[in-house]
């Protein structure tokens, strides 16, 4: 190996850093930029991560759905006799109903009326896996009781075990809070009760509204026994039952949960819009990074081109302009990154939806840097490139 | 040793040539716009002499020096540099010959972040003699009497230092060809000698041959040759060995 290159007189280290206020100013807007990128894609994937919240939480591995049902808004449900057959194939442990339903609840402060969406399940049936939902089972099991979740959105008020409120249009109390946050088909808030107190809100709303009962599901959560195979489960379910319902593993490329997060992504502007301003975030780095990187090849022209004169090549002097693009874009992400990491924390608090910083999502956005840099790099060294050495010489 | 000019010559071509120019034509732009600004240069300089190109502006000196460093395509004519046919030769070619030639500007050209030493060094990477670099900048700078300098900035030198560290970029690799464009001119009078001396010095030493582009009058006494340059042409050739004495 040959490590000459490290005993080099490090020129575009020492060029960089040489005027400390101007490295400082630089880094600043690099890390502007990655602040920017941090944030859009941020809430880009908080809003598609919150789409898909309650559905990472349904306790198996395979899920039945009516085959209308092509995102959780829609509110078709499935014969729930569907799920005693599912019960008899090889491989499944239990297949669990899961129920929901829109429904008015009343501000117990204001008396205004907001939609909510209620959960339901069989209390013997492990559906959710929830620990605070699983801790509040005895308390559920009273009539007209439900848990709130604690990060619905304001207009729902208070949110604490002891409420007494209405839904839809019938005396409710919450005995225990859980925690889950709002999605686009939760309207406001989730609540959670047993299947048995969900007919007593929703069997029969009236003439306008649908009735339910327990003999249609919109969820079937169904487990594997230990060992058992999700494809094979999964090819032999959808194959021996009828074509009403759709059975999807619950995780995987083709599963439920990225379903639904393909459903938005593909059907809302989200994706459109933040990748819009992402991509401009990026293009706002490029443009200041060449503002940097040309100001020092401008600055230093005369310099550049004596090095020219003296022999290097113009691969030397694209090494040196990359190589500061290169210290630009690590030293410039650390700080923000840290700013970002802060703000997903303040964000996540003031609005409900889920800001995850995962180890991919910065990787991706430092290699977005990285080449923001590069692109840079490669754009202001062609000023150099195109010096003519000759010109040194004051004419 | 007194000799006539065309037997001086004659030793001279008897003698290594650094730089051997055979009617030499140059052109600046292309098509209408073409114009020609050296006619028919035909030159010789032996190994280890100090010469002075003189002549109005615009008369084409600076242009025969880039020339001669190897910093621009030529087409028409003859031109050795070191033995080597530099007509015709692409871009790419001329930049291995550069390394035999040592520069020196009217500006310093020194990279303000780095040190006397570094500067100096970033000559010597060049001939990939990494694990001595230092050494031999030091060397250099204490030679052109900067060795209390050698880790200054260029900030922090004076105008005559800079210069100093400058000439000894161009001279640490040894070339056996300088180039000097108006060396002196941002100098005032005393560092001026002093820097010509220096470069003198080590030329003398080294058996370097120096064309020195310049205005400076006071400088003149240390040439063995004046050449001047009018519109392009030779116009006079004089060498000096002879009638003046040189100051050691």
């Amino acid at each position: 190996m040959n490590f000459t290159f490290l005993k080099r007189v490090p020129l575009a280290w020492l060029n960089l850093t040489h005027d400390r206020k101007r490295f400082v100013t630089s880094l600043g807007g690099v890390a502007f930029a990655v602040l920017l990128m941090f944030v859009f894609t941020g809430f880009m994937n908080a809003l598609y991560d919150s789409q898909i919240q309650l559905l990472t939480k349904l306790n198996g591995e395979v899920i039945v759905i009516n085959r209308l049902k092509n995102n959780m808004f829609v509110p078709a449900s499935f014969a729930r006799r569907r799920l005693y057959q599912v019960r008899a194939f090889e491989g499944v442990a239990d297949a669990y109903p899961f129920y929901i339903s829109e429904g008015a609840w009343k501000n117990p402060e204001t008396g205004q009326s907001f939609s909510v969406r209620t959960l339901a399940f069989n209390l013997g049936d492990p559906v959710l896996s929830l620990p605070a939902v699983n801790e509040y089972i005895a308390e559920l099991q009273l009539p007209n009781a439900a848990l709130i979740d604690t990060r619905v959105r304001p207009e729902i008020g208070p949110t604490e075990a002891g409420i007494v409120s209405e839904l839809a249009d019938r005396r409710i109390r919450i005995v225990g809070t859980f925690e889950l946050g709002t999605d686009f088909a939760s309207g406001n808030g989730n609540l959670v009760m047993s299947d048995v107190n969900f007919l007593r809100y929703f069997a029969d709303r009236g003439p306008e509204e649908d009735t339910r009962s327990f003999a249609t599901a919109d969820l079937g959560v169904v487990k594997l026994k230990p060992g058992a195979t999700v494809e094979k489960v999964v090819a032999a379910l959808q194959q021996a039952l009828p074509a009403d319902v759709l059975v999807l593993p619950r995780d995987g490329p083709d599963g439920f949960v990225t379903r639904e997060r393909l459903y938005w992504q593909e059907n809302t502007n989200i994706g459109f819009v933040f990748t819009l301003l992402t991509t401009m975030s990026f293009f706002v780095g490029i443009i200041l990074v060449y503002q940097i990187l040309y100001t020092d090849v401008a600055d230093h022209w005369a310099e550049y081109a004596t090095l020219k004169a003296m022999g290097y090549s113009n691969a030397y002097l694209l090494g040196v302009v990359l190589q500061e693009a290169g210290f630009l874009s690590v030293l410039g992400f650390l700080p923000g990154f840290a700013v970002s990491y802060l703000l997903y924390n303040a964000a996540a608090a003031a609005t409900g939806l889920f800001f995850q910083m995962t180890s991919e999502r910065v990787v991706n956005l430092f290699v977005a840097t990285f080449v923001m840099c590069l692109v840079s790099g490669v754009v202001a060294v062609r000023k150099v490139q195109s010096t003519d050495p000759a010109e040194v010489f004051g004419g | 040793m007194v000799a006539t000019i065309s037997e001086q010559n004659s030793v001279s071509v008897a003698k290594e040539l650094a730089i051997k120019i055979e009617h030499l034509n140059f052109y600046f732009g292309t098509g209408e716009l073409r114009k020609q600004v050296l006619f028919d240069i035909s030159l010789d300089l032996p190994k280890g002499q100090i010469v002075i190109l003189t002549g109005p502006s615009g008369s084409g000196k600076t242009t025969l020096l880039t020339l001669l460093g190897a910093l621009r395509t030529l087409h028409e004519g003859s031109l050795q540099v070191l033995g080597k046919e530099i007509v015709g030769l692409p871009d790419k070619a001329l930049i291995p010959i550069r390394r035999n030639i040592g520069f020196i500007f009217q500006a310093h050209n020194l990279f303000e972040s780095l040190s006397a030493s570094q500067n100096v060094e970033t000559s010597v990477e060049l001939t990939r003699n990494i694990g001595e670099k230092r050494q031999l900048a030091v060397d250099m700078l204490g030679q052109l009497g900067l060795s209390d300098r050698v880790d200054y900035k260029p900030n922090a030198l004076s105008g005559g230092q800079k210069q100093r560290v400058a000439i000894a970029r161009a001279m640490v690799n040894r070339p056996k060809i300088i180039l000097a464009d108006e060396p002196t001119a941002a100098l005032d009078k005393a560092s001026g000698r002093d820097v010509v001396t220096l470069m003198r010095h080590f030329c003398e030493e080294a058996g370097t041959t120096v064309l020195m582009v310049t205005h400076d009058n006071r400088i003149l006494d240390v040439a063995d040759r004046i050449i001047n340059l009018v519109d392009g042409r030779l116009e006079s050739d004089s060498d000096l060995e002879t009638q003046t004495s040189r100051i050691s």
